[in-house]
């Protein structure tokens, strides 16, 4: 048995001796760590330990993942950055821009309008007709348009609303329309995505891009250069078509991660999904305006194509010749007699 | 005014979970909502260690920033709570947050999202303290009593602290100095080093390699 004294003596010299152990090595470490980089301070020698457990309670470098109790996909996880990440995006990237986006457009369309005004047919309306759409094409066009801007009006409501709306109208009242509007918008989300699969099988062969199209572009549709040639679909309505298919489609599938959550999706899928679907929904809302123009004020006799299903076949002579050649030959074979 | 913050003592949590039970029992936690959770890093392997997370009411909150429609408030003891009259349902704060602390009820078809609970400190909501209506849709006020919440209260270890900011950080300041020579003293790791790493007894601790 060591006495007291003994033992008191013991931990002194213990105590002095790895003092002395840890002074050596800090200035031997802090030695070569100084001589590493160069004629800098010298960093700590001695880490505080704490740092590694944060790191690892971080996942930064982590071995292993956390266990809990509790049951849930993200349960585990102390900490996940990627949500900062998601609220700077967000509140730095889309919702400042995205005004700009739409605003923008409109402008640029409105100045397209007051410089330009209406195109008008070429030799005006000859008054004979020429069927261009069927009314299954029509029904489906209007039915994803209708929706369409359904969602697009309540999406922007739940995207902008704060800003823009509940100041106006206060907290509570905003509560009661932001409510419907989530609701609706994913009521109509699953009744969108089956019109845009329908309008895509029965458009997506008339949309497959050729040489005709290539030159259409090059003369940017007959903004400079004389009236391209086009087909029954000219280049630019093809490019409005994958547009929407392509995006429409991400836009669904995104929103159906996020309408379904029960699927363990993690707040990382969640996060992405919502990003894809903000940004895809505002980029294609930016683009509908413009062809909402194209087809309604920006050209005579565009609208009737969807409205009635018949256009005028000077307009179609102008806009879509190989279209109207084939459809003249077509005419004069079924009825050889006439000319 | 007080700045009410949580902390857990990563050195003292043994993984009881008695702040989980105590919360759900207190607050009378919607189905599928867990405000609280224990989480255990490194479970098994030397250096293992367990955290209790609920919400961590930050000054600069995500979830705030990002609600569609500002149903989040923050009082004037730095708590973070929100307004289920207004909220949408939406899910934004729970992506938000890097803790998952917003959460929804299960209780809808395919996960619908219902009103949106998360830790509300034991401070309840925009209702009228201690009303039967508060009590159903955020728990209970003790906060209002001058009481701190149950979960802190409950730690068996005295490992979860909560309160406000400056208090709890003195005493785990207090904690740190205490235990700062079996840590700092060889500059080990902290796998290797602490109060559950008696030193030099070979064979007598777990974190023993």
């Amino acid at each position: 048995m060591h006495s007291q004294t003994s033992v008191q003596k013991f931990s002194l010299m213990h105590w002095w001796l790895s003092s002395l152990l840890v002074l050596m090595v800090t200035l031997g470490s802090s030695s070569v760590l100084a001589e590493q980089a160069g004629n800098k301070v010298s960093p700590i020698a001695v880490p505080n330990p704490g740092a590694d457990l944060w790191n690892e309670v971080r996942q930064r470098n982590a071995e292993s993942n956390g266990r809990t109790q509790i049951r849930g996909t993200d349960s585990a996880e102390f900490m996940r950055v990627s949500g900062e990440e998601f609220r700077d995006y967000r509140l730095s990237l889309l919702i400042p821009y995205a005004p700009y986006f739409l605003v923008g457009m409109l402008v640029l369309l409105a100045a397209t309008f007051i410089v330009k005004g209406r195109i008008k047919i070429p030799d005006g309306r000859s008054g004979q007709v020429i069927k261009r759409f069927e009314t299954f094409d029509r029904v489906v066009h209007w039915y994803v348009a209708i929706l369409f801007i359904f969602l697009a009006l309540t999406g922007l409501l739940l995207l902008l609303g704060r800003y823009a709306v509940l100041p106006v109208f206060g907290k509570e009242s905003f509560g009661l329309i932001a409510s419907a509007c989530k609701e609706g918008h994913n009521l109509f989300g699953p009744p969108f995505l089956v019109g845009i699969v329908l309008m895509a099988m029965r458009f997506a062969a008339k949309n497959i891009p050729n040489m005709v199209d290539v030159k259409w572009l090059l003369k940017a549709g007959g903004a400079f250069g004389g009236h391209p040639q086009a087909g029954y679909f000219n280049a630019g309505e093809k490019i409005w078509f994958w547009l929407v298919t392509i995006i429409g489609l991400g836009l669904c599938v995104s929103g159906l991660i996020l309408l379904f959550p029960n699927f363990e999706q993690g707040r990382e899928y969640l996060q992405w999904a919502l990003v894809a679907h903000g940004v895809g929904a505002v980029v294609l809302i930016t683009l509908s305006f413009g062809h909402m123009y194209v087809g309604s004020v920006g050209m005579e006799g565009s609208l009737d194509s969807m409205s009635t299903g018949y256009v005028d076949s000077n307009w179609a002579k102008s806009h879509h010749d190989l279209w109207y050649q084939e459809v003249m030959q077509r005419q004069s074979a079924d009825n050889p007699k006439s000319s | 005014m007080a700045r009410m913050k949580f902390y857990c003592d990563a050195e003292r949590c043994i993984e009881c979970n008695a702040c989980v039970t105590a919360c759900k029992n207190e607050n009378e936690v919607p189905w599928g909502v867990n405000r609280r959770r224990v989480i255990t890093i490194k479970d098994g392997e030397p250096g293992e260690r367990s955290l209790s997370v609920a919400c961590m009411h930050c000054s600069d909150a995500p979830c705030a920033a990002v609600c569609p429609v500002d149903c989040f408030y923050t009082t004037a003891d730095g708590v973070v709570l929100h307004d289920k009259d207004i909220c949408i349902g939406c899910g934004y704060c729970f992506y938000a947050c890097p803790f998952g602390a917003p959460q929804f009820p299960e209780d809808g078809a395919f996960a619908s999202r219902g009103k949106m609970d998360k830790c509300t400190f034991c401070a309840g909501g925009p209702e009228e303290d201690h009303s039967a209506a508060e009590h159903t849709k955020y728990g209970s006020n003790r906060l209002a009593e001058g009481k701190l919440p149950l979960c802190a209260e409950m730690c068996s270890t005295k490992a979860l602290l909560a309160g406000d900011a400056n208090v709890v950080s003195d005493i785990y300041r207090k904690r740190v100095v205490n235990r700062g020579a079996s840590v700092m003293e060889w500059g080990v790791g902290y796998e290797n080093g602490s109060l559950r790493a008696t030193r030099g007894m070979k064979g007598k601790s777990s974190s023993d390699s």
